[in-house]
């Protein structure tokens, strides 16, 4: 009896949880291509100058971007820019410029003046602020702690 | 009794209109919630996260899918706007879709405190905060201390009569006598013939 449904069950398991060798050739081909930084970065600057891109893309493009361990090049700045534009949300362009400035953690007095000065001419065409323009590099307003409302 | 019927009915004549004005007042509000209780469970769109949200506007996914405002550099562009919808707000977005140019320095920030309530800087500075936690440990690890130093002063009373010396003799001569571990422990180290110590 045991014998019976046992052999049944891997009859009914082997279509879906059995590993065949095309999957297991699919997964390696996955591992075995590495993406170089130019590739990333096109791969980005598409992503945000796709033609109908929404503010839900171009947030999820932003919040993965500043997730990883990186300061997105100027180029993939200034295409965020460009969709931010395109999708009418000039807070949000400002926010970008922000998270691109803290990206560059301690190295914010080199990497910083450098990507300023490559996205600067997409900034004046925009008509985007830099955050020290808005002064948003220092605090500006502070919260009322939650304890005291 | 009449007089007060008289006096009453007035009255609540008066509460009943109130009650009937505010009912059209609250109207919007009241359907929310039956919204909420009805499909509350079932829909996602009514969903209480949803309600508390109010009129702001929902940007994007956020962290989980819920409508969450939060300010966090690890992911800074939360699901909802931090303002509600106002008319103010919408004259400054119908702005916002010509020209950034044109748009004022104030009109800018109006427009980022719309969408954000800190900026960067605002909610990574730095806050004395670690003095109160540090404050707290030490606090912690003197009522420790202390503790401890007064269990090891009262411990010399708290033993118990077993651990008199002539009792832990006895206990030793008893183990002796049953000839515990008598190999390579105790009992092989006494000599059962002179009744010594080897």
């Amino acid at each position: 009896m045991l014998r019976i449904t046992a052999g049944k069950f891997a009859t009914a398991m082997r279509g879906t949880v059995g590993t065949t060798a095309s999957r297991v050739a699919a997964v390696r081909c996955v591992h075995g291509s590495e993406e170089s930084a130019e590739e990333f970065d096109k791969r980005y600057e598409k992503y945000f100058a796709r033609e109908g891109i929404d503010g839900w893309e171009v947030r999820k493009g932003m919040n993965d971007l500043l997730g990883m361990d990186l300061v997105p090049s100027p180029k993939v700045i200034e295409s965020g820019l460009r969709a931010c534009r395109r999708v009418n949300d000039i807070a949000l362009a400002i926010r970008w410029l922000e998270g691109c400035k803290d990206k560059c953690g301690d190295q914010k007095a080199t990497l910083y003046p450098y990507l300023l000065e490559k996205i600067t001419p997409t900034l004046k065409e925009l008509g985007v602020p830099t955050v020290e323009e808005l002064g948003y590099d220092k605090p500006e307003l502070a919260l009322k702690s939650v304890f005291d409302i | 009794m009449l007089r007060s019927l008289g006096v009453r009915l007035p009255g609540a004549a008066g509460t009943a209109l109130k009650l009937a004005t505010a009912q059209t007042k609250a109207s919007s509000s009241s359907a929310m919630m039956m919204m909420m209780i009805r499909r509350g469970a079932h829909n996602s769109q009514y969903d209480a996260t949803r309600l508390m949200g109010g009129e702001r506007e929902v940007v994007g996914y956020g962290i989980n899918g819920s409508p969450i405002y939060i300010d966090c550099a690890d992911f800074p562009f939360p699901a909802i706007r931090y303002g509600e919808v106002s008319p103010e707000s919408c004259a400054l977005r119908e702005k916002e879709q010509g020209d950034w140019k044109k748009l004022s320095i104030e009109e800018k920030r109006s427009l980022y405190r719309h969408s954000f309530c800190q900026t960067y800087a605002e909610f990574q500075h730095f806050t004395p905060e670690w003095k109160l936690v540090i404050g707290v440990a030490l606090w912690a690890v003197a009522i420790g201390i202390l503790g401890s130093i007064i269990y090891s002063i009262r411990l010399d009373r708290l033993t118990p009569e077993t651990f008199d010396e002539d009792r832990r003799q006895a206990q030793l001569r008893r183990m002796i006598h049953l000839q515990v571990q008598p190999i390579t422990g105790l009992s092989s180290k006494w000599n059962y013939e002179t009744n010594k110590w080897k």
